[in-house]
């Protein structure tokens, strides 16, 4: 049993990496009061098993896969539902508007709202969410990612591209619906 | 010289920085000579970031507090 200082010093290390865990469960859930829950059983788990912890080691991504095992436990049953996405082809939104000849970097993305980003984000299957909360939110290496979510980097890579493609779609279908592009002639719509 | 198919299979890596030296120097230069790649390049790294931006929240101060009270 750790010293109650002891304790408290790990215990104000760990919430250092609050706002990566909550984004995470946030996303996970998809609801802030399931992510306050499973936020808080993962803190009270990663004390109870603080031990476990190796010093000098990444705790933030020992944090997560605390978090992330007991998300599917609890929220998921204990069986991954590994989905498979659907193979959209390579860069779905990129070569749809560059088909257009609209200016994909300049002019799209800048009307891409906040809301539909992280919608679509939310609408991909969890196991190719989790890759994308890690890597692009938040800035974990292939291999931290690999070691968090207990796959190879060979995964991490493959759910990460294939997440991407299905971003890509959404957001065309976003872009298309919004009026930001057309369906078909493909021409920019002006603002 | 890499070419636009040898590119596209690392934009990926290069666009995460998971690249080795020498292949994301093989593929800057690439890039540097094919507008084409450049303009996908951009596209790729703008979307990262637009995810990144977009999905980014901080804690609650209410449930932070509550934490810290639970903890220390």
């Amino acid at each position: 049993m750790a010293e109650p200082a002891a304790s408290t010093t790990f215990a104000e290390e760990a919430l250092t990496h609050l706002d990566t865990l909550y984004r995470g469960a946030l996303r996970l859930t998809r609801d802030p009061d399931q992510a306050q829950d499973l936020v808080q059983e993962a803190y009270l788990r990663a004390l109870r098993y603080q031990h476990s912890y190796q010093p000098g080691t990444n705790m933030k991504a020992w944090l997560f896969a605390i978090m992330r095992n007991l998300f599917w436990d609890r929220f998921k049953g204990t069986r991954k539902d590994n989905v498979s996405l659907d193979d959209t082809g390579d860069f779905v939104l990129y070569e749809k508007l560059k088909d257009e000849g609209a200016r994909p970097e300049a002019d799209v993305l800048d009307k891409m709202a906040a809301t539909e980003v992280v919608a679509a984000v939310e609408k991909l299957p969890p196991l190719h969410r989790e890759v994308v909360i890690l890597v692009d939110v938040e800035g974990f290496s292939y291999k931290d990612a690999a070691d968090t979510l207990g796959v190879p980097i060979g995964t991490v890579m493959s759910r990460l591209h294939r997440a991407r493609q299905q971003l890509q779609k959404s957001l065309y279908d976003y872009a298309v619906e919004s009026g930001i592009v057309r369906a078909s002639g493909m021409r920019q719509v002006p603002q | 010289m890499m070419n636009c198919k040898d590119c596209e299979t690392k934009l990926d890596r290069y666009v995460d920085r998971e690249l080795s030296a020498t292949e994301a120097v093989e593929v800057q230069l690439h890039l540097e000579g094919c507008p084409g790649c450049q303009d996908h390049y951009t596209f790729e790294t703008n979307l990262k970031r637009l995810v990144k931006d977009s999905c980014g929240c901080e804690t609650p101060p209410a449930f932070r507090e509550k934490l810290r009270q639970l903890l220390t």
